[in-house]
């Protein structure tokens, strides 16, 4: 139960971590009104895919994704996980640099990001190498941290409130599924570490669907502050409408001059984790793939992080660097269809395979 | 003299405690032999006469006084070491290993001296292993409450006990410590030396056994699927595993409402955070980050640092370790000194070191808090080493602000997130898994 828990804290955390800073600004552009619908259609289509993938997961029991993926033979393995774990290193190191663009420019102007990104990188590899004990565990704690300064920064947010710039409408049918941009607002609900989670505990759907349902009512939150603080066209143009929100409110009664402030540590939490939960995934698979041990599995993780960080040092602008991020989240969209639904077509098939077998 | 009493006699030539004394039981002579560092001689020749008056025969006055007769040199040898009684007859052909009137080498129970329970029975363990054991076993006295006890050591057999209930502890967790006990090759002297036994921690500040000197506290923790250590003269039960929960919540809490003892274990939280923390925020929000607080509680940060030479890691550095400093030498002074040297540390030497302008009065407030909310916590241990993680968090601080205390305290989080002491994980708030009852 406790691991349950904690699996649905890593959830919630990793979605915050993508969700706040490029998810508003994706949504804005699919559509003009009822940004809604475009959160909820988004959020429906996880909803599906987690089950799909849980239903895959649960025809084997005790079995990770990499150990069905060996079943299914190594060519398997090659084909659908190398692809996976190039896609996991470029994600890092471009979540990272993301995040840490963000942190300079609200703590610290004058640092130099390779230091900081040094910084976060250290502690996410050394979470890594510790294991999915370690995480799960740290896990509750963060979110414990964390998740006071995400409701502060949504309900101090309310007093900037214009609620005229907004109002709800409903927009049918509904042209941005056909949009290229919804493919890459799909890739930022990232489940696939769940079923790397899944050797000790067997996973019910019901937690997930509490976690779900926090993690849907704050993407709402993100996409509708700005709105409700801004409106649409002003939106549409900045950079990181969420944390120019937060900029934008000043409480009186309150000692703290600015409140991105609480947005940032939010942000340092979740990134550090997100990032420590993806590199765990590598060296998971890269130890079951070649063989490895778990101490070898350490090695694979410094190393992959080591390129993640180069690739990181030497992308060369922010605009270059947001475009690639959108490639990534393409691939993961890709990724994320396509890796359930094999899996739950080989568990189906296979189950009824195994009946057959057991009638001879 | 036959043979047996002199190799026993050489073999303690050079031990000036160790006597063998003649004696005339029943017109035979007997050799008592021992140590009277360990054995009462007078009193208990007077025993041996007493009973040797009731007994017709030598070999009688032997069954009458041990079940232990007729052992082979190698026992008598330990026997004597162990502090008993032997006694050899002339012609060699008979001896007993008795147990003696023995020297009191070992305080009564008294009240606790590092622990101050509140509302609660004021008993604390002492030195002798026995009386530990039995002290637990009067409270908890259930035939599933197991002890295995063990000789380590090298150069001397130390005692050492192993308490649980059975069908609490977890099997294989008793199975592990089982292991690891018996393989002790090493003399065990300090509780950290036992420790090691567990796995190696070296660098970690944090320990796999709890120390507690109260009864009440290591029965609860046996209730609560833990194992119990007792090492012979060591005033302490050790609790393994230690669990981060130990540092928050003590039994004695519980005998107060709920409310009540809630809002202690809350207040043990802030003290926890607050020294892990306020060191570094101060060093954050003077030196790294100002702009965070509003214009005017920014000026009046900045006005009290007014004329300070020192950069504010510094002058943080400089007075936490010399706090640091004072809290060890107090422990160190005698009684009479103690509050002597309290007074000249804290009022003469705060007052100064404000006046001189070298710390501000912000900072003397922080130290201040710190200082109070590191003993909040439950366990001498757990308070110095909560005070030792707070330093790595005050050096990210003076390099990346407040994004340095915060990556700090996360890190330090995710430290203790991944320490475990026999797969069981230190950051969890109790050991479900339960053992058989079988």
């Amino acid at each position: 139960m406790t691991q349950r828990i904690q699996i649905g804290a890593v959830f919630i955390i990793i979605h915050l971590s993508f969700g706040y800073l490029v998810y508003p600004n994706l949504v804005y552009v699919l559509t003009k009104t009822a940004h809604w619908e475009v959160v909820m259609c988004q959020c429906f289509l996880e909803l599906v895919l987690i089950w799909i993938y849980m239903k895959g997961l649960n025809y084997f029991p005790e079995n990770d994704v990499i150990d069905i993926f060996l079943k299914m033979g190594r060519w398997a393995v090659i084909m659908f996980l190398t692809p996976f774990v190039i896609h996991l290193i470029a994600l890092v190191a471009l979540n990272i640099r993301l995040h840490t663009e963000v942190i300079i420019s609200i703590f610290l102007p004058r640092t130099p990001y390779w230091s900081i990104m040094a910084l976060l990188f250290f502690i996410s590899v050394y979470t890594a190498i510790k294991g999915l004990g370690t995480i799960l565990r740290s896990s509750i704690f963060i979110f414990l941290i964390v998740f006071p300064l995400v409701l502060f920064n949504i309900f101090s947010s309310f007093i900037n409130f214009d609620l005229n710039n907004v109002t709800l409408g409903w927009n049918s049918p509904p042209k941005f599924l056909l949009n290229k941009n919804f493919c890459y607002l799909l890739g930022f609900s990232s489940f696939l570490f769940l079923g790397f989670m899944t050797s000790k505990t067997k996973l019910t759907f019901r937690p997930f669907f509490i976690a779900w349902v926090s993690v849907t009512l704050f993407f709402l939150s993100v996409v509708y502050i700005p709105l409700y603080i801004f409106g649409q066209e002003p939106v549409v143009v900045m950079t990181h409408p969420f944390m120019e929100a937060m900029d934008s409110i000043d409480i009186s009664w309150f000692s703290f001059n600015r409140q991105p402030l609480f947005f940032g540590l939010s942000l340092i939490g979740l990134v550090i984790l997100a990032n420590a939960v993806i590199l765990w995934m590598i060296g998971r698979i890269m130890q079951k793939m070649l063989k490895c041990s778990k101490g070898e599995s350490s090695y694979w993780i410094i190393a992959f992080s080591v390129i993640a960080f180069i690739f990181a040092l030497f992308i060369p602008n922010k605009t270059l660097m947001e475009k690639w991020f959108l490639y990534s989240t393409g691939a993961q969209a890709y990724l994320m269809i396509i890796i359930p639904c094999t899996i739950f077509i080989y568990g189906f098939l296979s189950k009824r395979g195994v009946v057959g077998n057991e009638k001879k | 003299m036959k043979n047996i009493v002199k190799e026993i006699e050489s073999k303690f030539s050079n031990h000036d405690d160790f006597f063998i004394e003649e004696e005339l039981v029943d017109k035979t002579a007997i050799y008592l032999i021992g140590f009277n560092t360990l054995v009462d001689l007078p009193k208990s020749k007077l025993y041996v006469q007493q009973m040797a008056a009731s007994s017709t025969s030598l070999k009688v006055l032997l069954t009458n006084l041990s079940d232990q007769i007729n052992v082979d040199t190698a026992q008598i040898i330990k026997s004597v070491l162990e502090g008993k009684l032997v006694i050899v007859s002339k012609d060699d052909e008979e001896n007993a290993v008795i147990d003696p009137i023995a020297q009191n080498l070992s305080s009564s129970i008294e009240e606790p001296k590092n622990e101050s329970p509140i509302q609660s029975s004021t008993d604390a363990f002492g030195e002798d292993i026995n009386i530990n054991v039995g002290m637990i076993r009067k409270s908890l006295n259930t035939e599933r409450l197991c002890h295995c006890s063990y000789q380590v050591g090298e150069l001397e057999k130390r005692k050492l006990s192993m308490l649980y209930v059975k069908g609490r502890a977890p099997n294989d967790l008793i199975e592990k410590v089982n292991q690891q006990l018996n393989q002790i090759k090493s003399d065990i002297e300090t509780i950290d030396d036992l420790n090691k036994q567990f796995g190696q921690r070296r660098l970690s500040p944090v320990s796999h056994l709890f120390a507690t000197e109260l009864p009440v506290q290591a029965i609860h923790s046996l209730k609560k699927n833990r194992i119990v250590l007792f090492l012979d003269n060591c005033p302490f039960a050790l609790v393994f595993p230690h669990l981060v929960w130990d540092m928050l919540s003590s039994v004695n809490d519980r005998n107060f409402p709920f409310v009540l003892s809630f809002m202690l274990r809350l207040f043990r939280v802030i003290g926890v955070v607050a020294t892990l923390i306020l060191p570094a925020l101060y060093v954050a929000l003077v030196s790294v980050n100002p702009e965070v607080f509003k214009t005017d509680l920014a000026l009046f940060v900045l006005k009290s640092r007014e004329g300070i030479p020192l950069s504010a890691f510094l002058e943080t550095i400089a007075m936490v370790v010399l706090v640091d400093l004072i809290l060890e030498a107090i422990v160190r002074l005698p009684k009479s000194v103690g509050p002597a040297i309290t007074m000249v540390g804290g009022v003469i030497l705060g007052q100064a070191v404000v006046e001189a302008k070298l710390v501000s009065n912000l900072l003397v407030i922080v130290i201040t808090a710190i200082v109070i909310a590191s003993s909040a916590v439950i366990g001498m241990q757990n308070s110095l080493y909560i005070r030792l993680l707070k330093y790595p968090i005050l050096i990210l601080a003076s390099l990346f602000g407040i994004l340095g205390v915060f990556t700090g305290f996360i890190f330090t989080i995710i430290y203790l997130a991944s320490l475990t002491s026999n797969d069981i994980p230190y950051l969890t708030f109790r050991i479900e898994q339960k053992g058989d009852t079988k």
